[in-house]
């Protein structure tokens, strides 16, 4: 019933997960962003894996699926770790703050910030919070800062 | 076969270009979400192409579950990496993991399903979002809204993506014949020249050890030694014979890797108080 035609579904699915992974850890340049494209990249993995497994009627395939949870599970928590110790260095998540750490021959990656960087969405303002009806009694003291746009 | 060459070439074309314009960047004066609406309908377009790629598995159910996870899986994982916003990035990637593992549990790898569920979308993505929370930018961050050489990695990746198609569809069955089940489980059982190469000398022996963890009578799924005949193997039941069996000194080392990695958080995530240099006496 598991013949060839239904592995090779598996084996595409995993495998454009693997991709799509691949394309988000080369391209974001947020940490958390990359570290989560590297873990769907081990979903690829996993379920190719799983297929291979289920296909030749061997339990390898999903033990080592076991071994592949175990060590994702590590690695988000020291990654994590990390990037939080790094967040608190620069105050930002920006993966191109810390090129110093790149090949001593290689150039610097610099980009026009300004043609590339996305205007952003236009967040909505103080007109958009709820009206709420007034109840009880109002307190003596003046409008918070709450209540100003946080920009 | 020149079918399905020409289809995933489409496939690999009409999602990277779709994948390209979804992807945080700003291409001249067009306004962002009109970017990324077309490129949100040719990568949808590419993945409807190639749903028929597939071969639906048999039974009308199982065929809907399938075509449903995998849409799933593969829209999600989309998602997860274009969207600006980490936290949806997030849990784009918990609608991921949750698809896949409604695959594992198609595959009939029922434990891995649960575990998946419990480890991936239940600790690591909690964890996730917790850091997130801790490692906010105030506001819109540039770096959320720019991606490095997107149009180079993504030319790049899907060119593997199609290479990984063409080798999975194209080759097609490994003996150019479709076998069954029971040929498939017993082909791995060790046969007389891996047999014969036990007595010569140490690497042979090592490799002709590993060959028997692999395909020992407890790695295969339809071996029944606990059970009276004609009962069916209890998955958890006969995961955990071939775990303990075959694979004993893999649980040794994923329980060491674990160890490792507790430790090496804690003291990674520990801060420690600045050294101060000592004031020059005066």
């Amino acid at each position: 019933m598991f013949d060839f035609d239904v592995l090779s579904n598996y084996l595409i699915v995993g495998a454009v997960l693997m991709v799509l992974g691949m394309v988000g850890f080369l391209t974001r340049r947020n940490l958390i962003v990359m570290f989560l494209s590297a873990e769907l990249m081990l979903q690829g993995t996993a379920l190719t894996l799983i297929g291979f497994g289920r296909y030749h009627g061997n339990w390898t395939g999903q033990i080592f699926t076991i071994v592949i949870l175990t060590v994702a599970a590590s690695e988000a928590a020291i990654a994590l770790g990390l990037i939080l110790v790094l967040f608190n260095r620069r105050d930002s998540l920006d993966v191109t703050l810390w090129q110093e750490l790149r090949e001593p021959g290689e150039p610097a990656f610099e980009d026009d910030e300004a043609a590339v960087v996305e205007p952003p969405s236009a967040e909505p303002g103080p007109e958009s919070y709820p009206q709420l009806t007034t109840a009880g009694i109002e307190p003596a003291h003046p409008n918070q800062a709450w209540e100003r746009r946080r920009d | 076969m020149r079918g399905d060459a020409l289809l995933a070439l489409l496939v690999v074309g009409l999602g990277g270009f779709g994948t390209w314009l979804m992807l945080p960047r700003r291409h001249g004066q067009a306004r962002p979400q009109q970017v990324h609406w077309l490129g949100g309908l040719m990568a949808l377009l590419a993945l409807l192409l190639l749903a028929v790629l597939w071969t639906p598995p048999g039974a009308f159910l199982t065929s809907l579950f399938f075509y449903g996870f995998s849409f799933l899986a593969i829209a999600g994982g989309v998602l997860m990496i274009t969207t600006r916003d980490p936290v949806s990035s997030a849990l784009w990637f918990a609608a991921v993991v949750l698809s896949t593992s409604g695959l594992f549990l198609l595959a009939g790898a029922q434990f891995l399903a649960a575990g998946t569920v419990i480890v991936y979308a239940g600790a690591i993505i909690v964890m996730f979002l917790f850091v997130i929370m801790l490692a906010q930018s105030s506001g819109q961050a540039a770096y959320d809204r720019a991606a490095r050489m997107p149009g180079r990695a993504t030319l790049c990746c899907f060119l593997l993506l199609w290479a990984l198609l063409y080798s999975i569809r194209l080759v097609g069955h490994p003996e150019g014949r479709s076998l069954s089940a029971e040929e498939r489980a017993t082909r791995l059982v060790p046969t007389g020249a891996i047999a014969a190469r036990v007595g010569h000398g140490q690497g042979d022996r090592v490799q002709a050890v590993l060959d028997r963890a692999v395909r020992s009578e407890t790695a295969r799924m339809t071996s029944n030694r606990a059970m009276p005949p004609g009962v069916p193997t209890p998955h958890v039941a006969g995961l955990g014979g071939t775990l303990y069996t075959d694979h004993l000194i893999t649980v040794e080392i994923a329980g060491a890797i674990l160890f490792v990695a507790l430790v090496g958080a804690a003291a990674i995530a520990t801060p420690k108080p600045h050294v101060r240099p000592r004031q020059p006496s005066r």
